[in-house]
């Protein structure tokens, strides 16, 4: 019992590395844009397609897969904001009219999944894993790959969040998340750090995405189900809080690898409708979120 | 207002008649579904187009609707007319129950919990297989009784209860959003929530009463279509047909109720169609249509006549 509930724990710990790698960008994007963005499993897969096309058809190592995910997706992020998302603001003026957004990223969704079948096909993708062999832990074994997604999470999250901290561009980014009239007045340019939030947040998926690729496959609704939970993240976390859907990243991800000890292992997804449904009733902000006004 | 009236009398009497003029079974077919597609992209627009509350989960709402009927009539022996009824009073009874924790709230709530929702109900359709049949779905029950036996004349008779149904469900629709003042309630949360709440509107109230009614008769579109098509299987709940019946409202015209109606006949229209060019064009089509009509035409198909 404790030996199962030990490796169950470790278990969701490493996979809790690739949600927070997820649900970071998708709560930074909606902290500073105020958009949710429904596309962001998309570009998860197309991190894997990058991934797959690097290795498999180009033959190239690993690590220039991942590379090239990273760089793919954030060039890809860096189109959304001006092409999509500032149109819309222009239309609407001052209005703030978070439905509409909602919709258009949903588009985009749709439009990328079904892209991605059209080019790719519905078939499931193999990718050679970047790093090979298991790490024995007595309690359970751990292959290296899963460790390596943990690890890249660890210092990639690390990163964001030293950015955000320290660099002067990663300020202005708190700033126009804080307040983006105060922050253009202070010589911010929004356009530029709208279009970097996104670009950043998604590549954080693609990242994701070409790392997982090994252990799940690569097929266009591979991120679907991410997106879903990483719902349930950023309200757990509070809507718009990075360091929130961090912390709510691993407790997502350890509740769901616990749960396999109670339930059959197909009803998994729904700890995470539950945990979402559970907070609104009870805890609407989040564990660390801002009030929410009823 | 006038000509717009006389325009829809035309076009309801068109389309009334199109099962005389061309009594073709795979125009029947293609006619009868985009007639149900109709219905639901009605529905959603009677919740999002409405009130501004998006709802993702309609996918599971129409799955729900067609189960429940498909499931009451298989396993009960339940009358057709019956289990209509029961897709659209568990479908709503749903939509309610998910709707409260989320609608309580200001904020996009709505939206992450339906595409939740929506997923948990196909993970259910898939699994629960003493019920749904899992992957395989629910076939082999009996329609509507008393329709005509022969191939065609089956299918017209069919096409024109279908049409009844959905012709008397958004009038039923027509007459809460914008003869009622549950309707000016409804325009009021969309356009400005704190506003209505000050001024007395209990916005919970109405819109949950707002997404009852829309999952109500997402679910009545699934119990017609369980119905005419005669299989439920768990891609109906997919995310594809959500997708697809937001594009149908968007390129239609959001908040008309007769927009997302037009939008579903001709988006159905080109959906099929695309299916001769590839499969997979189709939904790029949706999304596509979807993106560029949300930013450039908001008012959809709906607009370009109100302007003209």
């Amino acid at each position: 019992m404790l030996e199962s509930l030990l490796e169950f724990l470790i278990q969701g710990l490493v996979l809790g590395g690739l949600y927070a790698l997820f649900a970071v960008g998708l709560s930074l994007i909606f902290g500073v844009l105020d958009v949710i963005n429904v596309a962001h499993g998309e570009f998860f897969a197309i991190g894997g397609y990058l991934a797959f096309a690097a290795v498999v058809l180009l033959h190239l190592p690993g690590a220039v897969g991942v590379l090239g995910a990273a760089v793919g997706t954030f060039l890809l992020g860096l189109c959304v904001y001006p092409l999509l998302i500032a149109p819309l603001k222009r239309r609407l003026g001052g209005r703030p009219q978070g439905p509409l957004y909602l919709v258009l990223t949903l588009g985009l969704s749709t439009f990328l999944q079904s892209s991605l079948l059209a080019v790719a096909g519905g078939d499931y993708l193999r990718v050679p894993p970047q790093v090979s062999g298991i790490l024995d832990l007595d309690v359970t074994a751990v292959s290296y790959q899963r460790l390596l997604v943990l690890g890249v999470a660890a210092v990639l999250l690390t990163a964001l969040f030293a950015f955000l901290r320290f660099h002067p561009e990663g300020l202005a980014v708190r700033a126009v998340a804080l307040n983006p009239d105060a922050a253009q007045a202070m010589g911010i340019n929004l356009p530029r750090i709208f279009a970097l939030t996104v670009a950043l947040g998604v590549a954080l998926a693609g990242v994701g995405g070409a790392l997982m690729a090994p252990l799940f496959n690569v097929y266009p609704a591979v991120g679907f189900p991410l997106t879903i939970k990483a719902f349930a993240i950023t309200i757990l976390g509070g809507m718009g809080n990075p360091a929130g859907a961090l912390v709510a990243s691993f407790l997502v991800s350890i509740a769901e690898s616990l749960s396999v000890m109670v339930i059959p292992s197909q009803w998994q997804n729904l700890i995470a409708f539950a945990v979402m449904v559970v907070m609104l009733l009870v805890r609407p902000r989040g564990l660390f979120g801002r009030a929410v006004s009823r | 207002m006038m000509a717009r009236a006389k325009l829809g009398v035309a076009g309801a009497a068109a389309a009334v008649l199109l099962p005389v003029l061309l009594p073709h079974p795979f125009v029947l077919t293609i006619a009868t579904q985009a007639v149900i597609w109709a219905l639901l992209a009605a529905s959603w627009d009677l919740l999002s187009g409405y009130t501004g509350q998006i709802s993702f989960g309609h996918a599971g709402f129409f799955a729900l609707g067609a189960y429940a009927a498909a499931a009451a009539t298989k396993h009960a022996g339940v009358s057709p007319w019956l289990g209509l009824l029961l897709g659209a009073a568990i479908a709503a009874g749903v939509g309610l129950l998910t709707g409260f924790p989320a609608l309580r709230l200001r904020g996009h709530y709505l939206a992450l919990v339906t595409l939740g929702l929506a997923e948990i109900i196909r993970l259910v359709a898939t699994n629960w297989l003493d019920l749904t049949g899992g992957p395989f779905g629910i076939h082999d029950f009996r329609s509507f009784p008393g329709l005509p036996a022969g191939a065609l004349a089956h299918r017209q008779a069919m096409y024109l209860l279908v049409v009844a149904i959905v012709v008397g469900s958004v009038a039923v629709m027509y007459q809460v959003c914008e003869r009622t003042s549950a309707g000016k309630a409804f325009r009021a949360i969309r356009e400005d929530e704190v506003l209505a709440e000050t001024l007395g509107v209990d916005t919970t109230r109405y819109k949950l009463l707002a997404f009852a009614l829309s999952s109500g008769f997402a679910g009545l579109a699934g119990g017609l279509y369980a119905y005419y098509v005669q299989l439920v299987s768990p891609v109906v709940a997919s995310a594809a047909t959500t997708s697809l019946v937001i594009g149908m409202a968007v390129f239609g015209g959001l908040g008309t109720l007769w927009g997302p109606v037009l939008g579903a006949l001709l988006l159905y229209g080109l959906y099929e169609g695309l299916r001769f060019v590839g499969v997979v064009y189709n939904l790029i089509a949706v999304g596509f249509v979807i993106m560029v009509f949300v930013i450039f035409f908001p008012r959809g198909l709906a607009g370009f006549g109100r302007s003209a």
